[in-house]
């Protein structure tokens, strides 16, 4: 048996994990880190907020929104930096001069090598360029290729593969049971009538649990026509039925029952 | 065997047109090809009066039949997934452990004082399960939920095995089981060591702890 492995600056891994909940970033320049998800670093690292005196101009450059840019910091210096999530299991990632489209939640930190970029999806960040960076996940991450159906929740992020679309599996509603069923809520739904559906060449990442991480607002975005998720007005449900006892809410709507 | 272990906590199982598979309600995590996935009113195999007999014995966990060609991968609450094989035995396990299991597997229900009477039934309070188990016989292969890991430990008529009572998962083969109580005057003005019940296990067979005393 052994003990617990005491690290110290020169055996801490290089842009590494020391074990699966934890990540040692070898900085020498610049890291972007969500705040808060430093545990500890050897080194001279100074931590500054975004948007502050000099680095002003980073937003222009690697976050291209000044609105939830409030949430980032950047480590700058030299040094070896731990970087952890409540006991998630992070990993890092490579892209090469590629693009990746992260949950908000996940993403922990980047290289300035990055841009950060709202996902015209809303909830999700999207990474292009050339650059590592650390994400955190519920349980393992698993890579699958297209095309697949994901669970709504146990999506990650996908990289260089179109935006997934809505798939509604909705067989079992049909007919007279079914309508029987989708009306009375006798049988109960199976919680797998919702997939995104992916197509197309690339990667799609999924955790290990359909147990969500926390959400982090990723900042609104312009009340203009045509953006999703822009303000304006919140589409009206066409729904005249209260919602049923077991009833699929909208999904209700949308199959005509 | 229809299911692969992906990483600890996802299995991914394959699924060819005329097969049935039954898993936990929500616990698909993505799938390839074309799979439907039904709700299961019945709560797994046989009919109405099966139902009825799972639904009073608290053992009627939401399944859903899953059906088609492909592959499908489950998980459910981050929990660890062990595969356990089945060659003719019988499985004990509380229903809502089991993540998904194959539809060539005999699904049924035990009460626990067939077991050693009123003992038995103590020890289904004890041990989280119940007045009734369920059971799964036959050949085929099922995916068991646990907190933290899961330790296979064989059971041989020389060797009994004894399990704290929360650390229990499920067991399998011809195993009888009874609660050994060590209840001392100590236990009783509470300086106890916390583990005065244990689970004796004797038999043939392999019994499933898990590497917590959490519940699932």
């Amino acid at each position: 048996m052994t003990g617990p492995v005491i690290h110290d600056v020169a055996t801490l891994p290089a842009d590494d994990n020391v074990n699966p909940y934890a990540f040692s970033v070898d900085l020498n320049g610049q890291w972007f880190l969500q705040k808060g998800k430093m545990i500890a670093y050897y080194g001279s690292i100074d931590f500054h907020g975004i948007g502050h005196g000099r680095l002003d101009r980073l937003i222009a450059g690697s976050f291209h929104s000044p609105l939830h840019a409030a949430d980032w910091v950047v480590a700058e210096g030299q040094g070896k930096m731990l970087l952890a999530d409540r006991a998630f299991d992070v990993n890092s990632y490579d892209l090469e001069d590629g693009n990746l489209t992260i949950r908000s939640g996940n993403l922990l930190a980047f290289q300035p090598s990055l841009a950060l970029k709202q996902s015209i999806i809303p909830g999700f960040l999207t990474l292009i360029g050339t650059g590592k960076f650390v994400a955190a996940s519920n349980g393992p991450v698993v890579f699958v290729e297209p095309p697949i159906r994901v669970d709504p929740q146990a999506l990650v992020g996908w990289a260089d593969c179109p935006s997934p679309c809505h798939h509604y599996d909705h067989q079992y509603l049909r007919g007279f049971l079914g309508g029987l069923r989708a009306h009375t809520g006798i049988g109960g739904a199976s919680g797998e009538e919702h997939q995104f559906e992916f197509v197309g060449a690339g990667t799609v990442l999924l955790q290990s649990t359909e147990v969500l991480m926390p959400e982090l607002a990723t900042g609104a975005v312009p009340d203009e026509a045509g953006v999703p998720g822009g303000g304006g007005h919140p589409a009206q449900s066409g729904s005249q039925l209260p919602q049923l006892p077991g009833g699929l809410g909208d999904l209700q709507r949308r199959f005509g029952l | 065997m229809p299911f692969t272990a992906l990483n600890s906590r996802m299995v991914e199982a394959r699924i060819a047109p005329g097969q049935r598979m039954f898993s936990q309600r929500g616990a698909m995590l993505a799938y390839r090809g074309e799979v439907s996935f039904t709700p299961n009113i019945q709560g797994g195999q046989g009919g109405i009066g099966s139902m009825i007999g799972r639904r009073i014995a608290g053992e009627a966990t939401p399944l859903m039949t899953v059906e088609g060609s492909g592959t499908v991968m489950f998980g459910h609450g981050g929990h660890h997934v062990h595969v356990v094989d089945l060659t003719g035995e019988t499985l004990y396990v509380e229903a809502d452990r089991l993540l998904a299991f194959d539809g060539s597997l005999d699904q049924g229900t035990m009460f626990m004082g067939s077991q050693g009477g009123v003992m038995g039934m103590v020890r289904g309070q004890v041990t989280g399960q119940g007045l009734f188990t369920t059971t799964l016989k036959g050949h085929g292969s099922a995916a068991v939920m646990a907190h933290g890991g899961v330790i296979e430990l064989p059971i041989t008529p020389q060797r009994p095995v004894h399990v704290d009572p929360q650390a229990y998962v499920a067991h399998r083969g011809e195993v009888r089981n009874k609660l050994s109580a060590a209840l001392g005057w100590r236990d009783m003005v509470g300086r106890g060591s916390g583990e005065a019940f244990q689970l004796e296990l004797s038999g043939q067979g392999t019994v499933y702890v898990q590497a917590s005393e959490e519940k699932l």
